[in-house]
């Protein structure tokens, strides 16, 4: 699966990934002379370096330049959106980088990536990618949240909003309507709101999840066989619950908090 | 991003590597922040002299840098260093950081930098004029051409300003164009004028509003004044420009009425004040954060003259720049009773942190970075409370 981001710095390069999920200063977080990160355990040295964005102090670009001088350097360097810190230290020591990929959540640690930093792409081997919808369906602030059951292959006995694949040559706004249809008899109109789709991991799997908010008008709801059962919650009474991932992060843009 | 074609020929390597590389940091950090172009500057400063802050990545990227014949091709200055040239030892500075930090000085003499190794070159060998477009880094200093004089530079980084002051270039955008140079809050600020004063307002606006470009009514700083406010600002928050009614060289050229309104005055000083001071006593007070100018020195002086330092445990360092230092060799005579009037350097650059754990100082930039920077217990009052300290 192949990427498009943006070049910041030249080169090409093809290794395995280590992924911080925070914000990363060199300076501090990382040993110029070994190429040791102190925020969590693992080595930059020849790795696809994958992180949100640099922070920290602007020293920091050359303790990129200490990891080359030493030959500890990350083989790449990938961002969500680059600053100033970071794009230096890639360049002045001549570390490939790219940015504004979706999101670093493409990435697991151990995936062999190979980056064309001058074409500014990613591509990331041996993973199956799939599209889904995600749906607030919502009434008075409080939305459809569905049980799945214990014997479920995805999120077993987890409360989820309502969701499911896209299929072939199915918009998501129209797989989200269909899906919302099957699984709760309810007929929504127009979208009351969208996000940016989100990114998620299973194993080797990556799910692209297109995310609605729609509106359940007085409709009853009637599931069909796929769930447990169903309930309707606001913000406050999924957080008690055991969601599916982003379940909450979707529920807070669509409802407010 | 619209290069021209002589642009496109450093960027391809034509006119040799050291360029090349210039080229390619000036490019990536303007499409960081959406340049269309690239610029011509006037004149550069550089950050990122210490050898205490740029380590051995630094020594080694400037000596790389001057192996493949880098060289500056306009004006160009330098920030303090770790240490006085030639009193280090009085700085309790240890030989291997002497070496490495002379070397570091050297190298960016070779690329034709002026190695005057100062935080005020506006005020000697690098005036820029209004309208000029110049790559500066150095808070303070950045925000003060740009503020006072109306020079325009954005916040450069070390590498980046010097990747600028090779080509000659930096790219446009932010602090460049005049849409990115309108105020964006009022700030009615009721101060007594001293200079201590400014560097508290500083502070206060630096923490009300963190970012964004204030317009000051009420005040009317001249160049020491200036000078507190531009550092306080940079450093409680990331004010690269400020305008002031009647004063600065922009401020006439805004209709300001619709802009919100934040007053300072005795209770925002008093809370700046409380978050700079978290200690009583001091083993070391230093002034000259920005770099002391030759106003100064002879109030200083002045206030010294027919005093003497009793107390000998409290080590004190007055910095400036060595013409300053130059230019006024009676004060001088009589500041060095008290401790070293020391150039090229300060406090919050020179590794103060393997001999002393508290410092005071007339500085708001300091005592900001004196904390994380320094490992200091702060203590940050104007210079004769300071003083009272020691006669």
């Amino acid at each position: 699966m192949k990427f498009q981001g943006r070049s910041i710095s030249n080169g090409k390069a093809k290794g395995e990934v280590l992924k911080l999920e925070e914000p990363l200063s060199f300076l501090g977080g990382v040993d110029g002379a070994t190429g040791d990160l102190r925020v969590r355990d693992g080595n930059v040295a020849g790795k696809i370096l994958v992180f949100p964005k640099g922070k920290g102090s602007t020293v920091g670009s050359y303790v990129m330049y200490d990891l080359m001088v030493h030959g500890k350097e990350p083989a790449a360097v990938i961002n969500e959106s680059a600053e100033t810190i970071v794009a230096t230290g890639a360049v002045i020591s001549s570390i490939p980088m790219i940015d504004r990929i979706p999101s670093v959540r493409l990435f697991e640690d151990g995936d062999i990536v190979t980056v064309d930093a001058t074409a500014g792409t990613v591509e990331i081997e041996g993973i199956v990618y799939k599209e889904v919808v995600s749906s607030v369906v919502s009434r008075n602030g409080k939305c459809i949240l569905e049980k799945r059951f214990d014997t479920s292959r995805s999120y077993p006995g987890c409360w989820s909003l309502v969701a499911g694949k896209v299929e072939d040559g199915e918009s998501p706004v129209d797989a989200a309507r269909r899906e919302i249809l099957e699984e709760t008899s309810i007929k929504v109109g127009e979208p009351l709101g969208s996000m940016e789709p989100l990114y998620v991991r299973e194993g080797k799997t990556l799910f692209k999840v297109f995310c609605f908010h729609f509106d359940a008008g007085d409709q009853e709801v009637v599931l069909n066989e796929e769930n447990e059962k169903y309930m309707w919650a606001s913000v406050e009474d999924a957080e008690k619950l055991k969601t599916v991932t982003d379940t909450l992060l979707v529920m807070r843009t669509f409802l407010g908090k | 991003m619209d290069l021209t074609r002589e642009e496109e020929a450093i960027l391809n390597g034509e006119m040799g590597e050291g360029r090349q590389k210039a080229m390619e940091l000036v490019t990536a950090l303007g499409k960081i922040y959406g340049a269309d172009s690239l610029i011509d500057i006037t004149s550069a400063h550089l950050s990122g002299a210490s050898y205490k802050t740029i380590g051995d990545g630094g020594l080694k990227y400037l000596e790389d840098l001057v192996g493949g014949g880098a060289e500056v091709s306009v004006p160009s200055t330098l920030n303090p260093v770790g240490m006085d040239r030639t009193r280090w030892k009085e700085m309790h500075i240890t030989p291997e950081f002497a070496e490495k930090q002379l070397r570091i000085i050297d190298l960016y003499g070779r690329m034709g930098i002026k190695t005057t190794c100062s935080c005020t070159p506006y005020v000697g060998p690098n005036v820029p004029s209004m309208g000029d477009h110049v790559a500066w880094a150095e808070s303070s200093a950045l925000s003060f051409v740009n503020s006072y004089i109306g020079a325009r530079t954005n916040r450069e980084g070390g590498p980046g300003a010097l990747a600028a002051a090779i080509l000659g270039k930096t790219a446009n955008y932010g602090l460049h164009l005049d849409e990115n140079r309108v105020p964006t809050v009022v700030i009615d600020a009721d101060i007594d004028g001293s200079v201590f004063s400014y560097s508290l307002l500083g502070q206060a606006v630096g923490m009300a509003i963190g970012s964004g470009i204030p317009y000051f009514k009420n005040i009317k700083p001249e160049v020491e004044e200036a000078k507190a406010l531009c550092a306080a600002m940079a450093a409680s928050g990331s004010i690269a420009l400020y305008h002031v009614e009647g004063v600065t060289p922009e401020a006439g050229g805004f209709d300001v009425s619709d802009l919100e309104t934040i007053h300072i005055g005795k209770k925002e000083l008093q809370d700046a004040y409380d978050k700079l001071n978290k200690v009583d006593d001091v083993q070391l007070i230093s002034i000259g954060c920005p770099h002391l100018t030759e106003k100064e020195m002879h109030q200083i002086a002045g206030f010294l003259k027919d005093k003497e330092k009793r107390n000998k445990d409290i080590e004190i360092w007055f910095c400036t720049s060595a013409e300053v230092r130059d230019r006024c060799p009676e004060d001088v005579k009589i500041m060095e009773r008290f401790g070293p009037v020391l150039a090229d350097t300060c406090m919050v650059v020179a590794p103060i942190e393997g001999s002393f754990q508290r410092t005071g100082t007339n500085s708001a930039k300091a005592g900001n970075y004196l904390p994380t920077l320094c490992s200091q217990k702060a203590m940050c009052r104007d210079i004769s409370a300071l003083m009272e300290l020691v006669i």
